[in-house]
């Protein structure tokens, strides 16, 4: 393992750091208080997760749903290990670099549960996540990189995507 | 491989000293609008995977009706919420997601929608008051938008500029049709909000 130092360059991802980071400037939410509602699949998810909950006045980070999350080797390595079959399966999904979003799509859990299990995995090291630069909606040059590849989307596809 | 830290004083990072693929950029725009407008058409248009769905949580604000306070209630709701992308190059994938949302509720997206691009909402000229909300938020949380009329059937009930008087936005806000079926019409869509958010960066 290595603890390593540098500055972020723009146009790039950067890792998702510990909560003081990931909490800092975010607006208070003390309100948004989760579990009015719980849907029935909340329920086993909350025992693993042991009832920490991501969003609202949670401890856990809110970590943006576009993260890209992705297996480290670490996590590879002790995918027999896992005793939870979820923290197997995000790892398993996640030899394919992808957002959190797409991972709580496909396996079917709730996004804020998805954010807590990555967390603590990333936590273990056996996940990298890389969240977006957070003032890159206000970056001309990642808007103008944004533009230009969309510009370049034909009107239709060339080849039927499979249904 | 040395992982990057953020220049924050005392952020950790602790990472495995061989990691998997680098993942791309990601950055998103937000889709959004009342039920039924077209929404996760627009976002199947045009992204590259079958669009998912996926639960996730939004605060909605209920005016006290009953409350002499005048207290807005919030509540915290699972919706469902689809999603697409479109990998732009290897190094920058762009997320939309279709936002859900009660109509005659103020609600919540913050969490789905911090560090958005822009944001485009989506309007059916038969049942323009579907938008309000939608307007609404993005103007208070001053989120570049742009209000794209989906042309169902080629058919646009209402002249864009009574469509503008109506749902009260600012001449500075850019309105569009578009149809919500063809890829490059969803594209061109985008392109608005996007040229929108840069000029207002650029300010
Ligand atoms: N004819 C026509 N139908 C459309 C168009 N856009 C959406 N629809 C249909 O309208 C319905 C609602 O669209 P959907 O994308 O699911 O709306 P959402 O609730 O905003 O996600 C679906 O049956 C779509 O096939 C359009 O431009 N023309
Ligand atoms: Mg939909």
């Amino acid at each position: 393992m290595t603890v390593g130092g540098g500055v972020t360059k723009a146009g790039t991802t950067r890792e998702v750091k510990g909560e003081d980071e990931m909490t800092a400037g975010e607006p208070s939410a003390a309100d948004d208080a989760w579990g009015v509602e719980h849907p029935p699949s909340i329920v086993r998810p909350f025992l693993l997760t042991a009832g920490r909950i991501a969003g609202g006045d949670s401890l856990v980070p809110t970590i943006p749903i576009e993260t890209q999350v992705v297996a480290t080797d670490l996590g590879l390595a002790t995918l027999d290990a896992f005793v939870f079959d979820q923290h197997r399966d995000i790892i398993t999904i996640c030899r394919q670099p992808q957002s959190l979003a797409e991972i709580a799509a496909k396996l079917r859990m709730h996004l804020n549960v998805i954010r807590v299990l990555a967390d603590d995995l990333r936590a273990d090291g056996q996940l990298a996540l890389y969240a977006p630069q957070a003032e890159s909606a206000r970056d001309a040059t990642v808007l103008r990189r944004v533009i230009d590849g969309l510009r370049a989307i034909p009107d239709s596809r060339g080849a039927i995507r499979e249904r | 491989m040395v992982s990057e830290l953020s220049p924050t004083p005392g952020a950790r990072s602790v990472s495995a000293d061989t990691e998997g693929p680098r993942p791309p950029m990601p950055v998103k725009m937000v889709i959004a609008g009342g039920f039924g407008v077209g929404k996760t058409t627009t976002v199947g248009a045009i992204s590259e995977i079958e669009p998912l769905t996926t639960e996730a949580s939004i605060t909605s604000v209920a005016a006290g009706i009953d409350d002499l306070s005048h207290t807005p209630e919030k509540m915290t709701t699972t919706v469902a919420m689809d999603f697409g992308c479109v990998t732009l190059d290897p190094t920058l994938k762009l997320y939309l997601f279709g936002t859900p949302g009660q109509e005659r509720f103020g609600f919540m997206w913050d969490d789905l929608v911090e560090g958005a691009l822009g944001g485009l909402v989506i309007v059916d000229t038969r049942r323009l008051d579907d938008c309000y909300a939608a307007v609404d938020y993005f103007e208070h949380r001053e989120i570049p938008f742009a209000v794209a009329v989906n042309a169902f059937d080629g058919k646009v009930e209402h002249d864009l500029n009574d469509v503008r008087w109506a749902l009260d936005v600012g001449d500075h806000v850019p309105l569009t049709v578009f149809d919500a079926r063809e890829r490059g019409s969803v594209r061109d869509a985008l392109l608005v909000v996007l040229e929108h958010a840069l000029a207002t960066a650029q300010q």
